[in-house]
């Protein structure tokens, strides 16, 4: 997958050397848009560190681990090797939390056996859900409940999806 | 939010009370590390990608681009906020060729643009295709499995894309099920 790498440089080359044809003034306007990014991190601030909080507490008291107990039958249902249930839990809650129990997965469980091809599917096909409506919906009033429980629920049938996928492909 | 966090905080909070009161502390202060270094990556990545965006803006890249996606990207969201539909085209674009860090800032000003609007759907539409994951290539799973010594770590590349697209499109075949009729 090396030619991934090439796509970062070659993209700032072709948007600079065109800004450049259009005669923009490069200087001014790239650090113009850096402006942006010191209220934009502080914005975000509080949002991230209430959510953040909320993950470390769900995951170190325990609840996380129980909650995958009691749900292991729902999972195996389903068609999800129980091992990667806390995997499907945490991923709503934590990008780098379920990272790091990604690359535990696949220590343990070698990183071609079934498993770690499930766990890494679930990793690929499903997002932070909390984290990105903490980051979108910043600030705002809006009722969160039916855009987060129709995030939820694709996720999870993208999980049940790969993981029949990992069994026939 | 206001009503999982409390849920979820209490209950939390309350197993360590009867199990491990001084590990309740050290819980939310490594939250609240990890949300300061992750502030701190945010930051970097903003610097890269705001930069980025503004000589796309500035170069007229942005509108020619969004002039061409006007139509699609209108129904989808059934919106006519031309700068609005600009940074949610931008958004997806980023989110699809997985260019680390760079689809949030569109989408945090796609979305209060379409808020200001009151459009709450092609907010929560927006939202939901973020939260599906449309990216074309799983790169930290695929670098995780490379990490740990696998034979074809890009194997899984295939079955996370339909999955992923599955996803998708019943995560916004629900926003459009569930709007509210106007």
């Amino acid at each position: 997958m090396k030619w991934t790498a090439l796509l970062l440089p070659a993209l700032f080359l072709a948007l600079f050397g065109y800004a450049l044809f259009k005669k923009v003034r490069l200087y001014d306007c790239f650090t113009e848009g850096v402006k942006g990014a010191l209220p934009l991190v502080c914005s975000l601030f509080p949002y991230l560190a209430a959510i953040l909080m909320l993950s470390e507490l769900f995951e170190q008291s325990g609840l996380s681990a129980a909650i995958t107990q009691a749900l292991s039958p729902v999972f195996s249902f389903l068609g999800i090797p129980k091992e990667i249930g806390g995997l499907v839990l945490l991923k709503p809650f934590s990008g780098s939390g379920s990272t790091a129990l990604l690359s535990e997965l696949f220590t343990t469980y070698g990183a071609d056996s079934y498993i770690a091809r499930c766990a890494a599917v679930a990793y690929g096909s499903s997002e932070t859900v909390f984290y990105i409506s903490a980051v979108y919906f910043a600030g705002s009033k809006k009722n969160l409940a039916k855009p987060i429980a129709i995030a939820l629920f694709a996720n999870l049938l993208s999980v049940i999806l790969g993981c029949f996928l990992c069994r026939i492909m | 939010m206001n009503v999982i966090f409390p849920i979820i905080f209490l209950i939390a909070a309350a197993i360590f009370l009867i199990s491990d009161p001084e590990g309740f502390l050290p819980a939310l202060l490594t939250g609240g590390e990890k949300a300061a270094t992750l502030s701190l990556a945010l930051l970097a990545s903003y610097c890269i990608w705001l930069g980025f965006f503004k000589v796309m803006e500035q170069s007229g890249l942005a509108d020619n681009l969004a002039r061409r996606l006007k139509r699609p990207l209108g129904a989808l969201f059934r919106s006519s906020d031309g700068e609005a539909l600009k940074c949610a085209g931008q958004n997806m674009a980023a989110n699809f060729l997985g260019l680390p860090g760079a689809p949030t800032p569109l989408g945090i000003q796609a979305t209060q643009k379409f808020l200001a609007a009151k459009n709450g759907y092609a907010a929560d539409m927006l939202f939901v295709l973020n939260a599906t994951s449309l990216q074309l290539l799983p790169t930290t799973a695929i670098a995780l499995r490379a990490a740990a010594g696998s034979a074809s770590p890009a194997d899984i590349f295939l079955p996370t894309l339909l999955a992923t697209l599955a996803s998708s499109l019943i995560g916004a075949g629900l926003v459009y099920l569930t709007r509210r009729r106007a």
